[in-house]
């Protein structure tokens, strides 16, 4: 016990005055500043100058009457609407209009436009445009008075949507992000165990360690000190993001895209930090493992890839149970159980679903017992790893030595 | 204290690393462990240091079980290497806490080794600006820093300039007379001579000779004369089929009969023009190539 807090005492203070540890996260709040100051600034840089208007972008629209241009205009109040009279195709080419309307009566039009953006419903809102008016026009035609036809075309059905679970539309963000940083993160921090204990090795002052200190003291301290460094970047990142939304939530936009990545309940982060440390333990400890087999640093790339396969493998699946909706679908429940997969997927189905506090009881005492279990056989490769010089052990070996150990 | 190992077995795999090693080895003496790469000598070391257990067999310390936790061992590896990018102090406290030494204690312990060995200067420098040699000697800090009981130096004096070997031989000398097992491994076989009253050779496995370094040279039959002489020439011819040359240029010769060795070298003394005649004792050189040879 009292090696372990010095090993992990030592690693830490490792990461804590790596330059590219301490930059990276400083990078990451500047980034997370901007971001978040961003409508501020733009609130008191752009109140100097607020009367000078903005240029629109053009819309050309040919054929058809000035009815339908009107309705066009209506409906495109950021464009600068203007009807042509000419090639409207080669103006679009051009670049003298963004986009055209080519009129071949009121139930028929060509949109052109150079590049069509995924997000472009110009189309469809020319479509509504056109379909309106085509319809007030058969009412008056069928002698309704024209007040009477615009009041039938705007009657609206009012409804109320109220989520009696989880609403997947808002969640989805902050799922996304937490899942997305859980992904880094172990990634990140996995791959740097990995490296470092390969490094030990490749600078031989594993020599010195093994002879030192005993092996299980000497991988849990290692991956219980990245754990913390990546805890710590974490806290700073998400702190310091929660913090800075904070002071400027007066300028954000009401249901934007960054306050809906703030709008996460809290006992939603204390499960995310359960699966992190869980999930990163895990990892960590396979990554550590296998570092301890490769007996030169280039080797760690290709050494640690079925470990990474299985982990993207993994984020694959949560990703996309996420964006279909389903999150409950039957190979999500399965992932997680799975003490490799559940980190992400036990994760997703508590923020977006109502998983039963059963199975999210069930799936962290099988992470908890499966991180025990691999930290104990990672010390045990680690052991008979890092005397091993030469060509790294193929699979076989590594179980053989486990055999023995 | 005397450390012993006693009938110690090892293999990895289906090779049979270790096949029943036994030597002694007391304080206050240095004990030369030698044999030809791949004999099992790292094994051995690392069977001590409670790396990995011994199939079969024992380390003793003064009659009982080794307690790796009480007696402190010092290492410096063959191979050398701590954390290049590392503050040299920093990692030189690090591996002296390791050893269970109190982290205050540590930074003083390794300071006094610093200074010892010249190295003070250096203290708050990353390791890997210091030269190979300096670099050594730092190693050498993470071995004596934690005062252990027994030291193992594996090839202490490679990579060493003549100045630096003979710092690094006081230092031993001294821990040898503060009462310390001092366990020297290497291939340098003129440094083994200086200091180890005690060795042990293994070859294949096994210990081929062990016991005091005097004792073996004495067992040797003396029925041989080393001879420095201008006349060496003559002499030669003189004893046909009896002589070789050394490579420092005395003449061996070897006698029909041990008991004429007086009346040979009064003979010699009386008839040649001798520098010096006297009975030769094999070189430990002679004594590990005659035991670890094929």
């Amino acid at each position: 016990m009292e090696q372990f807090k010095k090993i992990l005492r030592f690693e830490l203070k490792g990461y804590l005055t790596n330059k590219v540890f301490v930059g990276v996260t400083a990078l990451l709040v500047a980034v997370i500043f901007l971001v978040t100051f961003f409508p501020r600034l733009k609130d008191i840089l752009g109140s100097g100058d607020g009367d000078t208007p903005e240029e629109r972008e053009v819309m050309l629209v040919s054929g058809g009457d000035g009815a339908a241009l009107a309705a066009i205009a209506e409906t495109f109040p950021d464009y600068d609407v203007r009807s042509s009279e000419g090639d409207v195709r080669e103006a679009v080419t051009a670049g003298e209009a963004e986009c055209a309307v080519e009129l071949h009566g009121l139930s028929d039009f060509t949109y052109y436009v150079d590049n069509l953006s995924m997000y472009d419903t110009n189309a469809e809102r020319v479509s509504e445009a056109l379909t309106g008016l085509y319809r007030l026009n058969a009412l008056t035609g069928a002698g309704i008075p024209a007040q009477e036809a615009q009041e039938i075309m705007d009657a609206q059905v009012a409804f109320d949507v109220q989520s009696l679970g989880v609403d997947q539309g808002q969640n989805f963000f902050y799922t996304y992000v937490m899942i997305f940083a859980l992904y880094m993160v172990i990634l990140l921090y996995g791959q740097m165990v990995a490296s470092n204990v390969a490094a030990e090795k490749s600078s031989r002052a594993m020599e010195l360690l093994v002879t030192s200190a005993k092996p299980t003291a000497m991988m849990f301290g290692k991956v219980v000190a990245s754990c913390l460094a990546g805890l710590l970047q974490l806290v700073c990142v998400f702190g310091s993001a929660l913090l800075f939304y904070d002071l400027n939530r007066g300028y954000m936009e009401e249901g934007g895209i960054i306050s809906l990545l703030f709008d996460m309940p809290p006992a939603l982060l204390g499960w995310m930090l359960v699966y992190f440390i869980l999930g990163f333990l895990i990892y960590a400890f396979l990554y550590g493992a296998i570092g301890s087999t490769a007996s030169k640093l280039e080797d760690i790339n290709t050494s640690v890839m079925p470990v990474t396969l299985v982990f993207i493998a993994g984020f694959m699946v949560v990703v996309f149970g996420m964006s279909s909706g389903q999150v409950d679908n039957p190979l999500m429940v399965a992932c997680s159980y799975i003490p490799f997969t559940s980190p992400m997927a036990m994760f997703t189905r508590i923020a977006m679903s109502h998983p039963a506090g059963w199975e999210i009881a069930l799936s962290v005492a099988v992470l908890l017992g499966s991180c025990g279990g691999v930290g104990i056989l990672a010390a045990k490769i680690y052991r008979a790893g890092v005397l091993l010089y030469g060509t790294s052990p193929k699979i076989g070996d590594i179980l053989k030595m486990l055999k023995k150990a | 204290m005397r450390l012993e190992f006693r009938d110690i077995h090892k293999s990895f795999g289906e090779k049979k690393v270790l096949a029943g090693v036994s030597f002694i080895a007391e304080s206050g003496r240095a004990f030369g462990l030698l044999g030809r790469n791949g004999a099992g000598k790292t094994t051995s070391i690392r069977i001590l240091m409670g790396v990995f257990p011994a199939e079969s067999g024992e380390v003793l310390l003064d009659g009982k079980p080794i307690d790796r936790n009480k007696a402190g061992i010092g290492y410096l590896p063959e191979e050398r290497g701590l954390y290049p990018k590392k503050k040299i102090i920093d990692q030189l406290t690090y591996f002296a806490e390791l050893k269970g030494v109190r982290s205050a204690e540590a930074v003083k312990a390794c300071d006094r080794w610093l200074e010892r060995l010249g190295m003070a200067e250096y203290r708050d420098k990353r390791l890997d600006t210091l030269s190979k040699g300096n670099q050594q000697k730092i190693q050498l800090v993470t071995a004596l820093a934690h005062d252990p009981d027994i030291i193992i130096l594996d090839e202490p004096f490679s990579g060493l300039d003549p100045v630096n070997a003979m710092l690094l031989k006081d230092v031993v000398k001294e821990e040898i007379q503060r009462g310390k097992i001092v366990l020297f491994s290497s291939h340098q076989m003129s440094y083994i001579e200086e200091f180890c009253d005690s060795i042990a050779i293994i070859n294949k496995g096994e210990v081929a000779i062990t016991g005091d370094l005097h004792e073996i040279k004495r067992d040797y039959p003396r029925d041989r004369l080393a001879i420095r002489s201008a006349q060496v020439e003559r002499i030669a011819a003189d004893f046909p089929g009896q002589t070789v040359t050394a490579e420092n240029g005395e003449l061996i010769l070897r006698l029909n009969d041990p008991g004429e060795k007086m009346a040979v070298m009064q003979k010699l003394s009386a008839e040649y023009d001798i520098d010096e005649v006297r009975v030769f004792e094999p070189s430990l050189n002679d004594i590990f190539v005659q035991y670890a040879g094929d």
